[in-house]
This record gives structure tokens, C-alpha cells and sequence, in this order.
């Protein structure tokens, strides 16, 4: 992208103008300054004074991002609604385990179809290994994919830290204390998977585990994005 | 100026399809260059027509660089022919006031 339209880009996404309008502006602007430019050096002017005419004819930054700034219609649903990603956390999150949920209920049924629990009821090999262990590494990565994609969101919306960390400490708490529970019934032999939250895990069950757990996934999902976000601090554009 | 840059938006692209920069050069040899604006604000202009449904858009190589021309469609005729209605009534109604006809006329 051009240089001159870094700041703009800044700007338009601070004000809550969506990425893909953003991109899609900023795309056109460069065209229209290449033929701009194009048009002046025709003209017979050296292509340092061709690029200064352009940017003058284009418009100022302040005039650029006015002029879509003010139209309410190219907001974000973010930037209209903060809150949203608050709630979109919870929603997210559900969905995830949902899948994974499933997955178990499917495993269960396809490779140990007689055994009263899916957790450690036989010795397992080959496909079936694979297939439990995948859905493991699903069950405690998704937390933390959710987590990033609320940051991802966030970040390329610039967003103010409020809502997406509340957002972010609701992921970890249903990541932290999120409890899958498994029953077959004695007579229709049927298997049921549900999951459950609990304020800091199971009654009766360690809360030290369950706040560290809270912890690492917070501190996992928020932290890249709070570095990520301060070098736009005046503080850290001075050092620059 | 409110709904100019639309009108002569509308107008010229009733006739071709358009990019950005054309539509600009267009409005200022068409207009003799009274109407300057940043030439880049026609953009949220072209965007918001585009999102009411009155233009479509399309990506075209031209010369080996890739743009975007912009069409009319028959929502954005319809809201053509209204804007070059109230617009016509507008100026005949400001002329008259300037030329003070009506005040004329009625006190004699």
C-alpha cells in the first residue's frame, strides 16, 4: 500500500469503518493516484512533483476519511455494537464444544460401542488411538482458537479493550471449568455426552487447578493481542 | 451540494460503465471544473449508491491493471430520473427567486 495511505487505513479502522470497506477504498485510491500521477508526468512534471500534484488532487487525509467517516452506513457491526463480541464469546464457545461433544458421542459409539465410558474403558490402537487422541487436543485447543479469533476480530478492528477482554475472561472461564460428562442407559444401552460448567470446577474438586487453568488460557488469547495492540501507544510511536 | 455528486454520478454513468478516476475527469471537463472536490471522495459516494442497489459493480482488466467500473441499474435510473426532477424544479424555482420575478410580478 502506498504510504500516504497508512495513516488513513489507521484512522478509518479506529473510526469502526469494516476492514473490507476499509481495503476496498483504500484500493481504489491507489489506483486513482496512479493514474493521477500518470496524468501530471503527460504533463511533463518530474515524477516528484507528478506525485505531490496527485496527493493534492486526491484530497487530504482529513477530507478522505471524512468523507466515508460520515457516511454510518460502512461501520462495523463491532463498532456499532462492542458488546457483541461479549456475547459472541459464550456462543462461539458452546458451538466448540458442541463439536466436540459430538465427536466423543461418535467415537464412542463407533469404536467402543459396548463399553460403559469412552475415558480409558479399553486398551486402544491404531485409528481408534488416533481418533480420541485428535478429539483430545480439539477439546483443550478450542478455548484457546475461540480466544484468538475474538482477539483476531479485535485487533484487525480496533477495537478498545473492554469488551473483548471481557469476552476473552468469559472464554477462559468456560475453558477452565468445562466438564464433559458421559452416562449409558443400563436397558436402551443408549450413551449420552453433556457438558457442564461449574464456578471453578466440580464441587469438591481442586479450585487451584481450575483458576490456573483460567489463567493460562486468558493469558494465552489475551496476551499476543495486548502486545500486538500497544504499538499503536503514543508511547511506543515515539520510540519508533 | 447535497445529492450533487450523486445526480452526476448517476447521470454519467447512465450512458457507460465507469471507474473512479473517469467518473472524476468526466464531472470536471462536464462541468468546466466548477465542481472540484478531493478527487477521492467520490469513492464513499460510489460505494453508498452501489450499497442502496443503484449501481453494480465490476472488476475488469484494462492494460494490464485491474479496476473497478461501475454500472447503473434500474433502481439507480429510477433514482436518477427522481433526482433530475427535484433538482430541475430546484433550479427553476432558485432562478426565479434571482431574477425576483415572483416578488415583481406580485407587488406590482
Amino acid at each position: 500500500m502506498a504510504k500516504p495511505f497508512g495513516d488513513l487505513r489507521e484512522r478509518l479502522l479506529r473510526a469502526g469503518i469494516a476492514p473490507r470497506h476499509v481495503r476496498r477504498y483504500l484500493a481504489e485510491l491507489s489506483e486513482h493516484l496512479a493514474d493521477l500521477t500518470a496524468e501530471e508526468e503527460r504533463a511533463g512534471r518530474s515524477r516528484a512533483d507528478a506525485e505531490s500534484r496527485a496527493l493534492a488532487r486526491l484530497g487530504t487525509t482529513d477530507e478522505l476519511a471524512q468523507a466515508i467517516i460520515a457516511r454510518r452506513e460502512f461501520l462495523s457491526w463491532s463498532a456499532s455494537a462492542p458488546w457483541a463480541l461479549f456475547t459472541l464469546a459464550p456462543l462461539c464457545m458452546a458451538a466448540a464444544y458442541f463439536v466436540a461433544a459430538f465427536y466423543l458421542w461418535c467415537g464412542w459409539n463407533l469404536f467402543l460401542p459396548g463399553a460403559d465410558t469412552p475415558f480409558g474403558a479399553a486398551p486402544l490402537d491404531g485409528l481408534a488411538n488416533f481418533y480420541f487422541q485428535a478429539g483430545k487436543f480439539y477439546y483443550y485447543c478450542a478455548p484457546l482458537l475461540v480466544g484468538w479469533g475474538i482477539a483476531l476480530v479485535a485487533g484487525r478492528q480496533r477495537l478498545k479493550a473492554l469488551w473483548p477482554l471481557a469476552g476473552l475472561a468469559l472464554v477462559a472461564w468456560m475453558g477452565g471449568t468445562a466438564q464433559i460428562q458421559t452416562s449409558r442407559e443400563t436397558i436402551a444401552r443408549t450413551a449420552h455426552v453433556g457438558i457442564h460448567w461449574f464456578f471453578l470446577g466440580l464441587p469438591g474438586q481442586n479450585a487451584f487447578g481450575s483458576l490456573a487453568h483460567i489463567l493460562a488460557i486468558f493469558t494465552l488469547t489475551a496476551l499476543p493481542w495486548l502486545i500486538w495492540r500497544s504499538r499503536f501507544h503514543p508511547i511506543f510511536r515515539l520510540l519508533r | 451540494m447535497n445529492g450533487v455528486p450523486e445526480l452526476l454520478i448517476l447521470r454519467l454513468l447512465r450512458d457507460e460503465e465507469m471507474y473512479g478516476y473517469e467518473i472524476v475527469q468526466a464531472i470536471r471537463s462536464q462541468t468546466d471544473a466548477v465542481i472540484a472536490v478531493g478527487e477521492g471522495v467520490v469513492y464513499p459516494v460510489l460505494h453508498g449508491l452501489e450499497r442502496e442497489g443503484a449501481l453494480r459493480s465490476r472488476r475488469k482488466a484494462v492494460n494490464g491493471r485491474s479496476r473497478i467500473y461501475y454500472s447503473l441499474t434500474k433502481g439507480g435510473l429510477r433514482r436518477l430520473e427522481g433526482l433530475s426532477e427535484t433538482w430541475t424544479t430546484l433550479a427553476a424555482a432558485i432562478q426565479t427567486v434571482l431574477r425576483g420575478a415572483q416578488y415583481g410580478e406580485a407587488i406590482r
